[in-house]
C-alpha cells in the first residue's frame, strides 16, 4: 500500500472517480492520439451522465483531453479554453450495454487529421481502465507506457513486434492480444518497464498487415 | 524489509527498532517506493503544503455547480469571531476549516484526498490549527502526518476507505480515525496513545452512511468534514487523559470492515437511500435536472 494514495493524490475536486479519474481518461487519450485534439465527440454513459454536470466530469475530460493533469487549477476553466483554443468538442448520451458505471466513450480528431475511438472507465480514486480502443477490447490503467498494435490476424506480428522491443532493451510488463474474429481484426496491448523510442513506432506502423499503431508516452 | 499490516504490527516495529511510530512508517515507504528518507519527507511535506494552500485560497463567494454548498466556512469564520463561540478558540477553529476545505472540493479547487476527496478537510483542520493555535514547527506536523497515512494504510488494507464498500464511516470515519492519531501524537502522546485514539474516532464512527444528495460530494459530505475533525479531538482527548478503549484497535477496524459488508447497497454512495432520498434531496435533483 502506497501511503501516498492514502494522504493524496493532489487534485482538484470534487471526486476522485468522477473528476481525477475523468481527467486521466481524457489526458491517457489525448497522449494515445499522439498530437493535439481538433475535435472531440464526448459521450457519458451511467453515473458519469447521471452526475457528471455537478461533478465537473465534462470539464475534467477536456482538461484532460488538452494534457492538463489532475491537479491543474485550469480544470474548471477548461471549456472555455478549448473554445478560445477552436477545439470544437460535442457532448452526448453513450448508447452502451453492460458498461462500468463510470465511461466515457470518445471520438477524437487529431491536427493532422488522426482518428481514434476510447471507450475509458473511471474505477475509483482516480484509477482508470482503457477498455476500447477503435471498437475491439483491451484492458490496461496507463500507469506504464503503453503500445497498441492494429494489425489483421495473422502469424507473425506479435513476433515482429516483441522481437523490436528485445532489439530495444524495452521489457515487457505484461501483453494482451485480441481480435474481432479469426483472420479479422487484432489488437495488441503491450505494458512496457521502459520507454519505446519515436522511430521504432514509425518502423512499426510500416509492417505490411500492421494497420495502426498507438502509443502511450509518460514522459513529458 | 519493513512491512505492516494490522495497528499492532505498527506498535510492536515501533518497539522492536527503538523508532518512534512516524519512522516506522517512513522507513516502510522508503522500501517500498525505494526512495531516500529526504525524498519521502519532502513528499509528505508537499501534501501538507498543498493543505495549507488550500486552506489559504479557500474563496468565500464561490458556490458549487449545483447550488448547494459555498460559503459555510466564511460563516463560521464570522461567527468564532463574534464572541460568541461556543466550542473554544481551537475546536473553532477546526470546524471552519473543515468547512472550508470541504467546500473548497466542491467547488473544483485543488485538494489533497486524505484519505479521499470527500474526507479531505478532517485532517487539514485539525493540523493547521493545530499549527497556527501552538506554533508548531513544520517539520514535527509532517512527522504527525505520516502518522495518519500509516494509519490510514492499515484501515485501508483491513477495511476499506471507499464510500461505495464501506460507507462513510470508511471516508469520514477513517479521516476522522488518523487525524486523531496524529493529534495524540502532537500532543505528545505515546504509542498507545496515539492507537487508542484511532480507536475512539473509528467507534464513534461506526455506521456512519453514505448517502450523498444527487450522488454529489456536497450534501451531507462537507458537513460530516467538520464533524469529522472534532470527533478526532475528543478521541484524541480521551487517549489523552488516559482514557483506553476496550475493544482492540485492530478489532475496532475489523467490525468497520464487518459493518460495511452489512450495510445495505442503497447506503453506499448510490444515491439511492438515506438523505439521498428524502423530499428536499428530490428538489434539488428537479432543479438539477431541469438545468
Ligand atoms: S457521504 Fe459518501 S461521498 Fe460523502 S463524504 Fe461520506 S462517504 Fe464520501
Amino acid at each position: 500500500m502506497n501511503i501516498f494514495d492514502i494522504i493524496g493524490p493532489v487534485m482538484v475536486g470534487p471526486s476522485s472517480s468522477h473528476t481525477a479519474g475523468a481527467v486521466r481518461i481524457g489526458y491517457i487519450s489525448r497522449k494515445l492520439l499522439g498530437e493535439n485534439v481538433k475535435s472531440a465527440e464526448i459521450l457519458l454513459y451511467g453515473s458519469f451522465l447521471a452526475t457528471g454536470k455537478g461533478h465537473g466530469t465534462q470539464k475534467a475530460l477536456v482538461a484532460g483531453l488538452m494534457g492538463m493533469k489532475a491537479d491543474d487549477n485550469r480544470i474548471p476553466y477548461s471549456l472555455e479554453l478549448a473554445e478560445e483554443l477552436g477545439i470544437e468538442i460535442t457532448f452526448g448520451e453513450a448508447l452502451l450495454r453492460d458498461a462500468h458505471p463510470n465511461s466515457v466513450l470518445l471520438r477524437l480528431l487529431g491536427e493532422t487529421g488522426r482518428t481514434l475511438e476510447i471507450m475509458g472507465e473511471s474505477l475509483g480514486g482516480g484509477i482508470v481502465n482503457i477498455a476500447q480502443i477503435d471498437g475491439i477490447a483491451t484492458n490496461f490503467s496507463g500507469d506504464y507506457p503503453t503500445l497498441v498494435v492494429h494489425n489483421i490476424d495473422q502469424p507473425g506480428h506479435v513476433t515482429e513486434v516483441t522481437s523490436m522491443l528485445a532489439h530495444k532493451s524495452v521489457n515487457i510488463a505484461s501483453m494482451q492480444l485480441y481480435r474481432s474474429n479469426r483472420g479479422g481484426d487484432a489488437v495488441m496491448v503491450i505494458e512496457c518497464d521502459q520507454e519505446v523510442p519515436a522511430d521504432s513506432i514509425q518502423w512499426l506502423e510500416h509492417i505490411e498487415g500492421i494497420k495502426k499503431v498507438t502509443y502511450l508516452s509518460l514522459q513529458g | 524489509m519493513i512491512i505492516y499490516h494490522s495497528i499492532n504490527d505498527l506498535v510492536s516495529l515501533s518497539e522492536q527498532l527503538k523508532l518512534p511510530m512516524w519512522q516506522v512508517i517512513r522507513k516502510a515507504d522508503c522500501e517500498a517506493r525505494q526512495v531516500s528518507e529526504e525524498e519521502s519527507f519532502a513528499t509528505m511535506k508537499k501534501m501538507y503544503q498543498t493543505m495549507k494552500q488550500t486552506d489559504a485560497d479557500y474563496d468565500k463567494n464561490l458556490v458549487s455547480p449545483s447550488g448547494m454548498a459555498g460559503g459555510a466556512g466564511e460563516k463560521m469564520r464570522v461567527f468564532n469571531a463574534s464572541g460568541r463561540n461556543l466550542a473554544g478558540e481551537y475546536l473553532g477553529l477546526v470546524m471552519e476549516k473543515a468547512l472550508k476545505t470541504g467546500e473548497s472540493n466542491a467547488c473544483m479547487k485543488r485538494i489533497v484526498a486524505a484519505p479521499t476527496a470527500g474526507s479531505c478537510g478532517v485532517i487539514p483542520a485539525v493540523f493547521l490549527s493545530f499549527e497556527e493555535f501552538n506554533h508548531m514547527l513544520e517539520d514535527r506536523m509532517v512527522e504527525a502526518m505520516y502518522i495518519t497515512a500509516g494509519i490510514g494504510a492499515v484501515i485501508a488494507e483491513n477495511a476499506s476507505i471507499a464510500g461505495a464498500s464501506g460507507g462513510c464511516q470508511a471516508e469520514i470515519g477513517s479521516a476522522s480515525a488518523m487525524a486523531a492519531a496524529g493529534l495524540a501524537y502532537l500532543q505528545g502522546g505515546d504509542n498507545e496513545c496515539i492507537v487508542h485514539a484511532m480507536a475512539f474516532a473509528l467507534k464513534n464512527m461506526l455506521g456512519l452512511t453514505c448517502d450523498p444528495v444527487c450522488g454529489l460530494v456536497e450534501v451531507p459530505c462537507i458537513k460530516r468534514n467538520s464533524a469529522g475533525a472534532v470527533n478526532a479531538v475528543t478521541s484524541a482527548q480521551m487517549a489523552l487523559a488516559g482514557i483506553r478503549s476496550a475493544i482492540a484497535p485492530d478489532e475496532v477496524i475489523d467490525s468497520m470492515r464487518r459493518i460495511g459488508n452489512e450495510l445495505p447497497a442503497c447506503l453506499k454512495e448510490t444515491g439511492m437511500g438515506g438523505l439521498a432520498v428524502t423530499e428536499s434531496a428530490m428538489k434539488v435533483k428537479e432543479k438539477l435536472d431541469a438545468r
